[in-house]
Order: structure tokens, then sequence, then C-alpha cells
């Protein structure tokens, strides 16, 4: 009998234990994740939807630090009495494992996706941090032009381009942040796992203060560390890959689980990281096993890599079992 | 939060010369003795004068480092000259060079104020009930840059030469302003709720000028340009809001904008809201 057959069938015993919650199998492990230096960008514009254009484009390709050198996401729509300057707009945060890259893909990012995007401004989304370039190089597009604005005390850049100005603060303060908080989700098919996804994402979205930077904020290749090609630093999780229960020597999976999907969430802090994970894991929970995504796991490096250990039953309110 | 000890200065009588009253710092009188107050020595004309000679000296509490001076102290110099601190209220007028160089702090001045106020001040608030005299916010003869940051408020009328050479900051003038407003300014902002007199923005070469109320003629080293900007307008209209008045009611949609002096570097800009 497999774990999950074995723990629905002791339905009436451990209906309300963390390791079983309206027929979904919590699994009794934890979700590692890793330090990270992270920044909030306010991009503002004439209206939301173009605010939303160079917030998507500055958000992609950033799925990942393995290869896109951070990873970006839109944290939410900023109505007009949150932004600088009274328009509407979009809060990015945006994480990279070290300050100096931050600062690099900032630039580049904010230099080519809002820079170029028409009538948009850009502002710190932090109050406090050690601070990296936001405005400070991208004025030299200016060619000489640009003028430099104190107001409050705050550093502002007037760069002339071809709508009027591009407005862009001096600098944005950098944090530090969590990285890697993840769920995995098995069910029972693919439309079951990407409807579960799909709710378990839209709640956590409601929560400030993190992302979900992979594509819908769902990936479906979830990785381990190394490979057997010596190049690779990251390969397919095969004890999580339906394709290969049978032919591993360890698969996390049975054979009523058909698809996995993950969440990979990213955080300002770790109470941030776990709020996120809860409400997704509630969110499937509030859906039942019948809906099809029948038990929640995460993906852990053995405790030994990252030294934020998020535990899904901690998460529920339960204790970790020993 | 614990009271800090604050001094009160009430001038006995107005001296036969005028008086330097650099040496006066809130944060330093807080930790002497009324005593030792009494013993600093002033300029007063070619002498050395012991404050307590002209002042009464008493204790207040005071939340912050505190001093404040009572009375007509219009031949009183320098007060408030390079400080890094506290609050200094004046209930009078003050001579000239109020809070010349300051770096940080409060000065509220409930009279008039001389020439020079808020000089070459680099940080720090001043609030002036009243008039203030030439060359406010402005540079000390021979000096490059006049005030370099803070934040000078004038509710009544500014002189000649105001913010002249000004680099850095934020002026506020509630009144109307002398001759040659805003001269060889290199940056920073002066909002003007009055008039302006002659030469406004004579060799302004960068920095913002905003007229609140009627504007002058721009001079013809002045060009409009038709961008839009009302992104740096609501930045800096809600700042201007601040401090009340007519800059309160500054219109949320962008303002007609020039660009000079062509004469000199040509990227000062007058902010003409309609």
């Amino acid at each position: 009998m497999s774990e999950l057959e074995s723990l629905q069938a002791g339905d009436a015993d451990v209906g309300n234990t963390p390791g079983l919650r309206n027929g979904v199998v919590i699994d009794d492990t934890f979700a590692e994740a890793f330090p990270m230096k992270a920044t909030r960008v306010l991009i503002t514009a004439h209206n939301e939807t173009w605010a939303r254009h160079a917030a998507v484009s500055m958000t992609g390709f950033a799925t990942s630090v393995i290869a896109c050198g951070c990873e970006a996401g839109i944290e939410r729509t900023l109505v007009v009495d949150e932004t600088p300057d009274g328009r509407p707009g979009v809060a990015v945060l945006v994480f990279a494992m070290s300050g100096k890259e931050l600062a690099k893909q900032v630039e580049r990012r904010v230099g080519q996706c809002v820079l170029t995007c028409p009538t948009t401004a850009i502002y710190a989304g932090l109050a406090e941090g050690e601070p990296i370039a936001l405005g400070r190089n991208l004025r030299f597009f200016g060619d000489g032009w640009q003028i430099s604005k104190m107001i409050d005390g705050v550093r502002y850049w007037r760069v002339p381009v071809m709508d009027g100005e591009f407005v862009a603060q001096e600098s944005t303060p950098v944090v530090k942040a969590v990285g890697g908080g993840n769920l995995l989700l098995l069910a029972r098919d693919t439309e079951a796992a990407l409807a579960g996804a799909e709710a378990a994402v839209e709640a956590m979205r409601a929560v400030p203060g993190v992302i979900m930077p992979f594509p819908g904020g769902v990936v479906r290749s979830g990785s381990k560390i190394g490979s057997k090609y010596a190049s690779l630093m990251a390969s397919t999780n095969e004890a999580f890959c339906p394709a290969l229960t049978p032919l591993v020597r360890h698969s996390e999976l049975d054979a009523d689980t058909r698809c996995v999907m993950e969440i990979v969430i990213d955080g300002l802090t770790e109470a941030d990281v776990s709020a996120a994970m809860r409400a997704g894991i509630e969110a499937i929970i509030g859906r039942g096993a019948a809906a099809g995504v029948t038990r929640i796991s995460a993906g852990n490096y053995g405790g030994k890599l990252g030294p934020f250990h998020f535990h899904l039953h901690k998460l529920l309110g339960g204790e970790r079992a020993a | 939060m614990s009271a800090t000890r604050g001094w009160s200065l009430r001038l006995r009588a107005r001296p036969d010369f005028r008086v330097d009253l650099g040496a006066l710092q809130p944060a330093t009188l807080a930790r002497m003795t009324a005593a030792d107050i009494a013993g600093i020595e002033v300029r007063h004309g070619n002498e050395m004068l012991a404050l307590g000679e002209l002042f009464d000296v008493a204790a207040v509490a005071s939340e912050n480092p505190g001093l404040r001076l009572e009375g007509d102290l219009s031949r009183f110099d320098a007060i408030g000259q390079g400080m890094d601190g506290g609050v200094l209220r004046i209930d009078g007028a003050v001579g000239d060079r109020l809070g010349l160089s300051m770096r940080a702090g409060e000065i509220r001045v409930l009279g008039r104020a001389g020439a020079l106020a808020g000089c070459e001040m680099a940080g720090g608030l001043i609030e002036i009930d009243g008039d203030a005299g030439d060359f406010a916010g402005g540079a000390l003869p021979g000096s490059m840059d006049g005030m370099r940051g803070g934040t000078l408020v004038v509710h009544g009328d500014v002189g000649a030469r105001c913010a002249d050479r000004m680099r850095r900051g934020t002026l506020i003038i509630r009144g109307d302003a002398g001759d040659f407003l805003a001269s060889r300014m290199v940056a920073g902002t002066v909002a003007l709720a009055g008039k302006a007199g002659a030469h406004c923005g004579y060799g302004m070469r960068r920095g913002t000028l905003v007229f609140a109320g009627t504007p002058p003629a721009a001079p013809p080293t002045f060009v409009s340009t038709h961008h839009d900007i009302v992104v740096f307008w609501r930045l800096l209209r809600r700042n201007l809001a601040y401090h009340g008045g007519p800059f309160a009611a500054l219109p949320a949609r962008a303002p007609r904008r020039l660009v000079g002096d062509l004469a000199a570097d040509g990227k000062g800009e007058w902010l003409l809201p309609e």
C-alpha cells in the first residue's frame, strides 16, 4: 500500500492531522530555500496597460538564476494612491544571488525594457537597504541633456526621450531575501494538476512580498542538483517524473500520480515565503483531493544547502513528525 | 521622550553696534550651564562682550536641543551660522547671515531677516515669517555656490539676488521677489507665489523656477518647450503643496515650460502653471 493509500485509508483517524487535509496528503517534509538579494521597483505609466507592458518585458527570461542571472516577477498592481507620481503602476521584485549581479540585472532590464517603454517612469519600492543604481547610470542615455532633480531628499533623473521625459529615481535599496521556497503538487492527471496549480498561484499572488518567477507561476521541470553529465549543474528530478516511476531506483510517485507541478516562491522575508506557501497549500486543500491534486510535497536537498526550511506541517499549524 | 535642556535668551537692550552670534549653537548650549552661557564672549563692534551683558539667560524644557532668542535682534548677525542640529527660534527680527552654511536643524524667525539669509546653507530648514533681505539662499561674495541643500521658506518678500548661484535645495517665497531672482542659478528649486522683479533668471544654468502667481515676462534668452512633463510635475507639485498657501492649489495638469538662460548653459527651466 502506498503512503497515499495508507493515509487515505485511515480516514477517521488522520482526517484532522497535518498529514491529511480534505483528502489531500501533506508530506512530512520541507522546502529548502536560500538567501538571495532582492529589490522592489515601482513602474508607473500613463495607464496600467503600459506599466504592465514594461513590467512583463522587464521580468521576461527571469525564471531561474541557473541561467537567467536573476529571478523576477510582478508582485502586484498599484493604484494611483500608491505610486510616487500618482499614476497607475506595477510593483516588480527582482532577486539574484549577489548584490553585484542584482545591480547588473536591474540596470540592463530597466534600460532595455522600462526606459524604452512609452510613458513609463521607475522608482524604488523599498525604504531601506544598500542602494544600487536605478537611474544613476541610465541617465547617460540623455547625452548631456539629462536633468537631475532632488525632491524631498530623493534624487531623480529626467532623461529626454521622444515622448517627453523618462523619470527614474537615482537608486533602489537592496535587502537580504529568501529564494527557492517551493511546493510540489502531485495530481492524477495534467488537467487536475494545472487547475490546482493555477488556483494555488492565484492565492499566493495575494500575499505581499513574493513572486512566483516561472511561467504562470508554475514550473513543470523541477530539478535536482547535478547530473550524470559533468557540465550540467542541474538536471531533471527523476523521483517526481511520472515517466520514470517504474524505472528509477527511488520514485516519490505511485501509479495513480501522472502529473506533478512545482511552484517556486521567492520572497523578501522568510515570513513572506511562509505566508505564500501556506496560502498555496490551503488553496489546494480547499479544493480537496476530489479536484485531482491528491498530495503536496516539497523539494529539498536534505537540509544541507539552504538555511531556510519550510516544513509543510508547521505551515499548517501542526508539529513536524519526528 | 525625555526632555532635553533648552535655553531662552531675552534681549535686555538694543546694542550700540552689530553683534556676531555665530558662536551660539543649540546643541552646544544644551550641554552648558547658565553661567557658562552668560560668559560666552561675542563680538560687539570692535570689542568682545559677554553674552550675559546682552541677554537674560533662562533654562526651558525642550524635546530637542533648543535655543529661543527674544527681542529685536536686527543688529545680531550670523544667528544659526553653521548649525548642525537642534531647534532655534527667534521671536523678532534678525540681522544678516541667518543660518549661514547651516547643515541641519531648524530655524524659525517670527520677524524679518537681513541680507544673506540661508546663504550657502547645505541642509536643515529655515522658516522666516517676515521678509528677507538681499541674497537670500545666495552665495557669499567670491563663492561659486549659493544654497547647497535644505529648505528655506520666506513668508514675506525677498530682496534682490535671491537664490544667486543656488546649487541644490528648495527655496519657497510666499511674497514677492526683488530683481535678479535665481541669477546664475546652478540647480535646485525656487517657488515664487508673488511677483518677480527685473532680470529674473539672469544667467540661469540649470534648476527650476516655479511661478505660482503672476509670472514675469520671459526674456528673449528663454524659449518654450512643448513636451509632456507631467511625471516630473506631479513629483514636484506634491512636494510644493506641503508648503501650503498658493502652492497647495497648483493644478495637476502639467504647466507651461520655458528653458534658459540660453546665454548660459540653457538647461534651467521656468514652470508656469496655467
